[in-house]
C-alpha cells in the first residue's frame, strides 16, 4: 500500500506536460543518396502510421527492414547522409521531436559503470528536474521510479564496466528507460530494449513499459524476436518487411488475420514473394484504411498542446553541482582514473628519487640537474595519458545526455575540471615531494613549492591535450597513439633534446615551442633549480661556475623573464586549451546540423533533376542506422573484456 | 608404434566380437571425403564404424568459489547422443548448458569438478584437443582474411602432409560449400575498422573451420546467439545436415524459434542443473507436448512450444512476478494458463519429479547400459596431422598476411616513424661538429632509441588479436607453441626492416650523422635490433599480464625505467650502483644501444670547443662526457641486443607453457586441497577418486600414451 502512495506522489510531484501525446507520420520516405555509383537506397517506403497514447506499439520485421531507421527517423536522429521526406505530426502539428521532447533509448546503454543504480538515477533527477524541487520531492520522484522498474533489489549494485560486476544486462536495460522516463515524458522511443536478454528479463523489460503505457504515455518499441509471452504484452503491431509497411494494426488481430500459430512465422519475410503478396493484401484490407481514417482523425486534432521542455529546467549552478559531484565520485571509484597513475607516479618518482639522489653541486650535476628536470616535466607528465580510456567513457556519457539535452558543454568542461582538481594537486604534490627532497634540488620551501606548481601545471596541460584529442578522434587506440604523437612533438621542442636556440626558427621554433607546454616547464625548471647556485668547474681549481652563467650559456635559455612568467604562461596555456575543447564541442553540435539540411536540400534538388531514381528493396547489407555499422562498445573493441588467460 | 597397431588390433578384435550386438543404430552413409580422410587418420587397415555414440552417467559438476564453498552446477545427468541424430540442450540462462558442454569437452575451469563416466563408443575417454570439436561462444578469427583463406589455411595447418594439394583445396571447397558460405567466400571477415560478414556468416565460418577434419563428433555452444531467425534457421539446418552424415552433434540453444525447434532430434531439457526432460524432441512437441501435459502443463494453442518449455522453467520468472506484483500498479489481463497458478519454482520440481518417474528416464537410462557394454572404436583424431615445417611455414604466410592487411599492425606505425624521423631530421638538421652539437647528437640518438622505439606500442592491440586466434587454436590443438612464436617472428621480420631501412636511412641522411657506409648500416641495424626488442618485450608481457591495458601501461612503464638508466638521462658512472646500475642498467635495451650508438657516431671525429680554437676529439667527449666504454667494440653492444630479443622470446615460450601446464596443475591442487579439508570437516560424500584433474596439454599427452600402453 505503501507503494501506491509513493506513486500517488510521483505524479503530484512533477509538472504536468500538459496533455497526451497523438503521433501521426505521414508518407514518410528514408533514402540513401548514393551520387556516385550504384543506385540511391530507399530505406523506408511511403509509410504511414500512429501512436496514441495510453497504448503501446511494437515495430517488428527481419534485421534490416527498417526498425531502427523508422525509430530514428521520429526522433528527428538520422545520420548525417540521410534524406527524409513526409511529415511528423504531433498533435496534429508539425514539428521536430529531437532534443527532450521525446524519450529516445537507445540499443546501447552508455552508463558511469562506477555509480550505483540510486546515484545513477538521482543524479539525472537533480541534473533535470526543475530546481523549485525540494530535496524530499526529488527523492520521492527518484524512489517512485526505482519502484515502477523493480530495480530495488539492485538499487545499491554499482552498474558495473569492463573490471567491475555489477548489474546483469536487463537490470541496465531499465535502469536506462528509467533515466528516461525520470521528466515523464509522454512519448516514449525504445530500440530494441530486450535484445541480448533471456527470457524473464525480456518479459519483464516489456512488461515495465506497459505500465508506463498504461499512464497515458505513448510508447513505440521496435523488437527483434519477441517470445510469444512478450509479443502477448503489446497493444499495436507495426510489421516492416524491406522499409514497407506489412501490417499495421491491433497486434490480436494479426494473429487471427494470419491464422499463425505465433509471431514467429512472420518474422520470415524474407522471402520475398510471401511478402509482396502480404504487402498488397494489407494495402487492400480493411486494417489499412481503417488505420488511415485514424490517423487523419488524429491529425485533425488541433486543440491538444505539448508543452516541451527545450533542455533542462535545473539551473546551471545546480547542475555544475551535481555534476561536479558525479563525476568526482566516478573518478574516487574508478581505480583507472586517477588512483593507478598516482601508484605509478610514486614509484616512478621514487625510481627518479633514488637514482639522482643526493645529486650536489659537482661539475657532471650540472647535466644531470638537467637531465632530471626533463625528465620529470616530460616523460613523468606524458604517463598522463593513462587516464585516457577513463575519459572517453566520460565522454561517452556526455555526448548522449547531450543529446538527450541534460546540460550544457561549458558547464561538463567545468566539472571535470573542478572534480579532477584535487586528484591532480594530489598527484602534484606526492611526485614534487619525492623527487624535490629525494634529490634535493634546494633547500628553500618557496622553490619547493614552484617545482610543484610546474609539475601540476604540466599534468593538467597533457590532460587537456588529451581532451582535444578525444574530441577529434574516432576512436580510443588512435587517440592514444595521436596523443603520443602530439606530446612527443611538444616534448622534442621543449628545449631539452635540442637546445632552444638551436631549434629551426621558421616552424619548430616559433610556433610550436610557444604552443607547447614542455618549452615553458622547463624554463620555469631549470630557473627555479639552478639560479643562485654555484658548481664545480670541469677542471679543479678554475672559477666556480654561476647557476645564471649555466643556464644562459649551457641551456641557452635567456634569463629577461622571471620564473614566475613562465608558470603563468604555462597556466595561460591551459586555460587557451581547454577553451579551444569547448570551441571544438560547440561546432561539432553547431555545424553537424547545419551541414546536413544543406546536404539533404543538394540531394533532394539533384534527385528532382534526375528522372526517376532505381527502387531496390534494401537487404541487411547496407544500411542507415548507427546499429549496422559495426558498433562496437569501447572494451570489446580494444579487447578489454577478454582478458589472455 | 608397435603399442598403437597392437591397440588397434585389440580394438579389432573387440569389434569384432561385439559387432552382432549393433543394435540397429543408424549410421548414416559417410561421405566419400570423409571417408577418404579417415582411411588417411587412422593408418590402420579398417575403416569400420568410425561413428562416435557418446554417453554420460551419473555427471556432476562441482565448483568452489572464492571462498572455499562449493556449489554443484550440474547435478546426476545422465544421457546419451548417437551418430546421425542432433541433440540440443535448451534451458533458461545459468542452467548448465555451457557448463555441461565444457564437462562433456573436458574444458572446465581450473576450479571445477567433474565427477561421473562420459563414455565414447563405450570407452572411458577424454574428448579434449581434437576428438571433439568444440565451436565455443565467441568467434574468434583472424579478421583480414576471406572466409575461403581462413579454411584454407586452417587446412594447411592441420592436413597431413602426404594428402596432395588438390585434395585439401577439394575438402576446402566442399566445407564451404556445405557450411553455405559460397557466396562470402571471398569477402574478408571483418575487425574493429574494416567491415566484413555478417555475424551469421562469422558463426558458420568457426562451425566451418571445425568441421574440416570432419570430427565424428561436434559440440557447439549457442551456435545462434545473436543471429536473427533466418540465420538462425539456417545454422540449425546445416547442423542437421551435418549431423546426418553419420556425425554426432550436440548444441546447445538459447530460445529456438519453432521452426527452429522442429529440426531437433532429440531434446535435453535442463534446469537449475537438473534434467527435466530428455526423449525425442518431436514427442515434446508434436502432441502437443506430450510430456508436458502429462505433467500437468500443456502448452497454450498459441505458444511457441520452445517458449513454453523455458517459460516452465524458468525461475527468473517467479522473480519478475514477485517483483512486478510488489512495485506496480498490476495489470495482468487474466489467463487460464495454469502456470499463474503456481510458481515456476513449482512447476520446475513437479516437471523434475515427474520426469524421474517416467518412461523416458527409464528408456534413457536402459539405451546408456546398452551402448556402454558395446565397445566400439578408439576415436583418437588428436589436433593436427601436419608435420611442424608444414605448421610454421603456413603460420608465417597467414600471418604475413594477416599484418600486410591490418592497417593498424605495421602500417600506421610506418606512417608515424615517417613523420616523426622527419621532425628529427628538421629539428637536428644538419647537425655539425660545434660545440652544441655534442649534446644534440647526444640527445639526438637518445630520442631516437628511446621514444622512437617506444612508439612500437602502437602494434600491441593487434598482436593481442592475434594472441587470442592463437588460444583458440592452440585449444583446439590446431598448433604448438614453438610453431606460433617462430612464424611470428619471421613475419614481421619484413615489415621492421623495412620500417627501420626508411625511417633510419631519413633520420640518418637528414641530420648527417657520422659519414661512412657502415656507420649508417649500424645505426639502421641497431634501430632495428631495437624496435625488435620492444615488440619481443610487449610479448613477454602480453603472455604475462590479463587485459590489453593492464599490458600497454606495464610496457610503457618498463621502457621509463629502461630508459631513465640508459645513461642519458644520468651518465654511467653517476647512477647509483647497487640496484640501478648493476642489473637494470645491463638489462636495460637502451643503454646497449646507446653505448653502440654514441661509438658509432662519434668516434673519429673532432669538435669545436668552447672557444673557437681549441678541438676536442670525439674519443675524449666518449670517455669523459658521455663516460662510454671505449674498450667495448660498438658489435659487441649490437650482439648483446640480438641476444635480448632470443632472450624474451624465449621468456614468451616458457611462460605459455607455464600457463598451460603449471597454473592449472597448482589451481586444481588448492581446489582440491580445499575441498579435502571441506569433507575431513563435514564428511560428506565427495569422493577423491571422482575428482579429475582439470585439462592440461601435457597431462594429456601423457595420460594418452600411458592410456594406450594400459587398455
Amino acid at each position: 500500500m505503501e507503494i501506491d502512495v509513493a506513486g500517488g506522489d510521483v505524479e503530484a510531484g512533477l509538472p504536468r506536460n500538459g496533455g497526451e501525446a497523438y503521433l501521426v507520420w505521414e508518407d514518410l520516405n528514408v533514402m540513401l543518396p548514393n551520387f556516385g555509383q550504384g543506385p540511391t537506397k530507399k530505406l523506408l517506403h511511403g509509410l504511414n502510421g500512429h501512436a496514441e497514447p495510453g497504448r503501446i506499439m511494437a515495430i517488428m520485421g527481419p534485421s534490416g527492414s527498417g526498425k531502427s531507421t523508422l525509430l530514428d527517423t521520429l526522433a528527428g536522429r538520422l545520420a548525417r547522409n540521410i534524406v527524409m521526406t513526409g511529415n511528423i505530426l504531433l498533435n496534429g502539428k508539425k514539428r521536430r521531436l529531437d532534443f527532450g521532447v521525446v524519450a529516445y533509448v537507445t540499443q546501447e546503454d552508455v552508463l558511469l559503470g562506477t555509480l550505483t543504480v540510486r546515484e545513477t538515477i538521482s543524479y539525472s533527477a537533480n541534473l533535470r528536474l526543475p530546481s523549485t524541487l525540494s530535496k524530499e520531492e526529488v527523492k520521492g520522484i527518484v524512489e517512485g521510479t526505482i519502484m515502477e522498474l523493480g530495480l530495488l533489489d539492485c538499487a545499491d549494485t554499482q552498474v558495473g564496466n569492463w573490471q567491475l560486476r555489477g548489474i546483469s544486462g536487463g537490470e541496465k536495460k531499465r535502469l536506462s528507460i528509467a533515466l528516461e522516463i525520470l521528466t515523464r515524458p509522454r512519448l516514449l522511443f525504445l530500440d530494441e530494449p530486450t535484445s541480448g536478454l533471456d527470457s524473464a528479463s525480456a518479459f519483464f523489460v516489456i512488461q515495465s513499459i506497459k505500465n508506463l503505457a498504461r499512464d497515458g504515455r505513448t510508447v513505440i518499441s521496435s523488437i527483434h524476436q519477441p517470445s510469444s509471452e512478450v509479443f502477448a504484452l503489446f497493444d499495436d503491431l507495426y510489421l516492416l518487411s524491406g522499409g514497407e509497411t506489412v501490417y499495421f494494426g491491433e497486434a490480436k488481430l494479426a494473429l487471427k488475420e494470419e491464422t499463425h500459430k505465433t509471431s514467429d512465422p512472420l518474422m520470415n519475410l524474407a522471402t520475398a514473394d510471401i511478402k509482396s503478396i502480404l504487402v498488397e493484401k494489407y494495402r487492400r484490407s480493411d486494417y489499412a484504411s481503417k488505420a488511415r481514417l485514424r490517423s487523419r482523425e488524429i491529425s485533425n486534432l488541433q486543440e491538444l498542446e505539448i508543452k516541451t521542455i527545450k533542455g533542462s529546467p535545473a539551473r546551471w549552478w545546480k547542475q555544475l553541482l551535481t555534476l561536479t559531484e558525479r563525476s568526482f565520485l566516478n573518478m574516487l571509484r574508478d581505480p583507472g582514473y586517477y588512483w593507478s597513475r598516482i601508484v605509478i607516479y610514486t614509484i616512478v618518482g621514487l625510481c627518479v628519487g633514488t637514482l639522482f639522489y643526493d645529486v650536489g653541486t659537482s661539475y657532471t650535476a650540472i647535466l644531470a640537474r638537467g637531465a632530471c628536470g626533463g625528465f620529470i616535466t616530460g616523460f613523468m607528465t606524458f604517463m598522463s595519458i593513462g587516464g585516457f580510456p577513463s575519459f572517453i567513457e566520460e565522454m561517452k556519457v556526455f555526448y548522449r545526455e547531450r543529446l538527450n539535452g541534460y546540460y550544457g558543454v561549458g558547464v561538463f568542461i567545468l566539472a571535470n575540471f573542478i572534480s579532477s582538481f584535487p586528484f591532480l594537486v594530489a598527484v602534484s604534490v606526492i611526485t614534487g615531494t619525492i623527487t624535490f627532497y629525494m634529490v634535493k634540488f634546494r633547500p628553500e620551501f618557496s622553490h619547493y613549492v614552484f617545482f610543484c606548481l610546474n609539475i601540476f601545471g604540466s599534468i593538467a596541460m597533457v590532460e587537456s591535450v588529451m581532451m582535444i584529442v578525444a574530441s577529434l578522434v574516432p576512436n580510443f587506440m588512435l587517440g592514444i597513439i595521436t596523443g603520443a604523437g602530439v606530446l612527443g612533438i611538444m616534448m622534442m621542442t621543449a628545449g631539452f633534446f635540442r637546445l632552444l636556440p638551436d631549434l629551426p626558427k621558421p616552424f619548430w621554433r616559433y610556433p610550436v615551442s610557444y604552443i607547447g607546454y614542455g618549452a615553458w616547464s622547463l624554463q620555469g625548471a631549470y630557473k627555479n633549480d639552478m639560479i643562485g647556485l654555484v658548481f664545480d668547474p670541469l677542471v679543479p681549481g678554475d672559477p666556480k661556475l654561476k647557476g645564471e652563467d649555466i643556464i644562459s650559456n649551457m641551456f641557452g635559455i635567456p634569463l629577461d623573464h622571471s620564473k614566475w612568467w613562465d608558470l603563468f604562461a604555462l597556466y595561460a596555456l591551459i586555460i587557451c586549451y581547454r577553451f579551444l575543447f569547448f570551441l571544438i564541442l560547440k561546432a561539432k553540435e553547431r555545424i553537424g546540423p547545419f551541414f546536413q539540411s544543406l546536404y539533404a536540400k543538394r540531394a533532394l534538388h539533384r534527385f528532382k533533376k534526375r528522372p526517376s531514381f532505381k527502387r531496390k528493396p534494401s537487404f541487411s547489407n547496407v544500411s542507415s542506422s548507427k546499429r549496422h555499422s559495426n558498433l562496437h562498445s569501447l572494451s570489446s573493441q580494444e579487447g578489454l573484456n577478454s582478458p589472455i588467460p | 608404434m608397435a603399442t598403437r597397431s597392437s591397440t588397434a588390433d585389440d580394438v579389432m578384435m573387440e569389434i569384432e566380437a561385439s559387432k552382432p550386438a549393433g543394435n540397429g543404430i543408424v549410421v548414416g552413409g559417410l561421405s566419400p571425403l570423409s571417408e577418404s580422410l579417415w582411411k588417411e587418420k587412422t593408418d590402420t587397415d579398417f575403416v569400420g564404424d568410425v561413428s562416435a555414440r557418446l554417453a554420460w552417467k551419473d555427471l556432476t559438476v562441482m565448483v568452489t568459489l572464492g571462498n572455499g564453498d562449493t556449489q554443484n552446477v550440474l547435478e546426476n545427468l545422465s544421457g546419451y547422443a548417437e551418430p546421425g541424430s542432433f541433440t540440443a540442450l535448451m534451458g533458461p540462462s545459468g542452467s548448465g548448458k555451457s557448463t555441461l558442454l565444457d564437462a562433456l569437452s573436458g574444458r572446465l575451469a581450473a576450479n571445477a569438478f567433474l565427477s561421473g563416466t562420459i563414455l565414447l563408443n563405450g570407452r572411458k575417454a577424454k574428448l579434449s584437443f581434437g576428438t571433439a570439436a568444440y565451436v565455443t561462444q565467441d568467434d574468434n578469427l583472424i579478421g583480414t582474411l576471406t572466409v575461403r583463406e581462413t579454411i584454407s589455411y586452417s587446412a594447411r595447418l592441420r592436413l597431413p602432409d602426404r594428402m596432395p594439394w588438390p585434395d585439401k583445396r577439394a575438402l576446402v571447397e566442399s566445407t564451404i560449400v556445405e557450411m553455405g558460405l559460397q557466396d562470402c567466400a571471398d569477402t574478408v571477415i571483418g575487425n574493429w575498422h574494416l567491415r566484413g560478414i555478417s555475424g551469421g556468416e562469422k558463426r558458420r565460418v568457426s562451425i566451418a573451420v571445425e568441421i574440416l577434419m570432419r570430427p565424428r563428433l561436434l559440440f557447439l555452444d549457442e551456435p545462434t546467439s545473436g543471429l536473427d531467425s533466418a540465420s538462425a534457421f539456417f545454422v540449425t539446418q546445416t547442423l542437421r545436415a551435418l549431423s546426418r552424415d553419420g556425425r554426432t552433434v550436440i548444441a546447445s540453444i538459447h530460445q529456438p524459434s519453432s521452426e527452429v525447434f522442429e529440426l531437433f532430434d532429440r531434446l535435453y531439457l535442463l534446469s537449475g542443473g537438473k534434467t527435466v526432460y530428455f526423449g525425442q524432441a518431436s514427442e515434446a512437441y508434436e502432441a502437443r507436448s506430450l510430456f508436458f501435459a502429462q505433467a500437468g502443463f500443456p502448452c497454450p494453442a498459441l505458444r511457441n512450444p520452445s517458449d513454453h518449455f523455458l517459460r516452465c522453467i524458468n525461475s527468473d520468472f517467479d522473480k519478475v512476478k514477485a517483483t512486478l506484483k510488489g512495485s506496480m500498479k498490476l495489470r495482468f489481463e487474466s489467463t487460464d494458463d495454469p502456470l499463474d497458478k503456481v510458481t515456476t519454482g513449482e512447476a520446475t520440481r513437479t516437471l523434475i519429479d515427474s520426469y524421474r518417474a517416467s518412461q523416458y528416464c527409464y528408456l534413457a537410462n536402459q539405451k546408456i547400459e546398452e551402448m556402454s557394454k558395446v565397445k566400439g572404436t578408439v576415436l583418437d583424431s588428436g589436433g593436427s596431422q601436419a608435420s611442424f615445417l608444414m605448421q610454421a611455414f603456413t603460420l608465417t604466410i597467414r600471418s604475413f598476411i594477416n599484418m600486410s592487411r591490418d592497417f593498424g599492425y605495421y602500417w600506421l606505425r610506418l606512417i608515424i616513424y615517417i613523420v616523426v624521423t622527419v621532425c628529427i631530421g628538421t629539428i637536428y638538421f644538419n647537425v655539425g661538429t660545434g660545440y652544441n652539437s655534442i649534446l644534440a647528437r647526444g640527445a639526438c640518438a637518445s630520442f631516437v632509441f628511446g621514444f622512437v622505439t617506444f612508439m612500437s606500442i602502437g602494434g600491441f592491440p593487434s598482436f593481442v588479436e592475434d594472441m587470442k586466434v592463437f588460444q583458440r587454436e592452440r585449444l583446439n590443438g590446431h598448433y604448438g607453441v614453438t610453431a606460433f612464436v617462430i612464424s611470428n617472428t619471421l613475419s614481421a621480420m619484413p615489415f621492421l626492416i623495412l620500417i627501420c631501412f626508411i625511417s633510419g636511412t631519413v633520420c640518418y641522411y637528414m641530420v648527417r650523422l657520422h659519414p661512412g657506409f657502415m656507420h649508417y648500416v649500424f645505426f639502421v641495424l641497431c634501430l632495428y635490433a631495437s624496435v625488435t626488442v620492444v615488440e619481443s618485450l610487449m610479448m613477454a608481457i602480453a603472455s604475462v599480464v590479463p587485459n590489453f591495458l593492464m599490458g600497454i601501461i606495464i610496457g610503457a612503464g618498463i621502457q621509463g625505467i629502461f630508459m631513465l638508466v640508459s645513461g642519458y638521462f644520468r651518465l654511467p658512472n653517476d647512477i647509483p650502483k647497487p640496484f640501478w646500475r648493476y642489473p637494470m642498467s645491463y638489462i636495460s635495451f637502451h643503454f646497449w644501444a646507446l653505448q653502440g650508438q654514441y661509438q658509432n657516431d662519434l668516434k673519429g671525429l673532432v669538435f669545436d670547443g668552447q672557444s673557437p680554437e681549441t678541438k676536442i676529439p670525439g674519443d675524449y667527449i666518449l670517455e669523459y662526457v658521455f663516460q662510454i666504454d671505449v674498450h667495448r667494440s660498438k658489435w659487441i653492444d649490437l650482439s648483446v641486443l640480438f641476444s635480448m630479443i632470443i632472450l624474451y622470446r624465449i621468456f614468451f615460450f616458457i611462460m605459455i607453457k607455464v600457463n598451460e601446464d603449471v597454473t592449472p596443475w597448482i589451481r586444481g591442487y588448492i581446489a582440491r586441497r580445499r575441498i579435502q579439508q571441506k569433507n575431513a570437516n563435514q564428511n560428506t560424500t565427495v569422493t577423491p577418486f571422482g575428482l579429475t584433474k582439470s585439462p592440461s596439454l601435457r597431462a594429456y599427452v601423457q595420460n594418452r600414451a600411458s592410456g594406450n600402453g594400459k587398455r
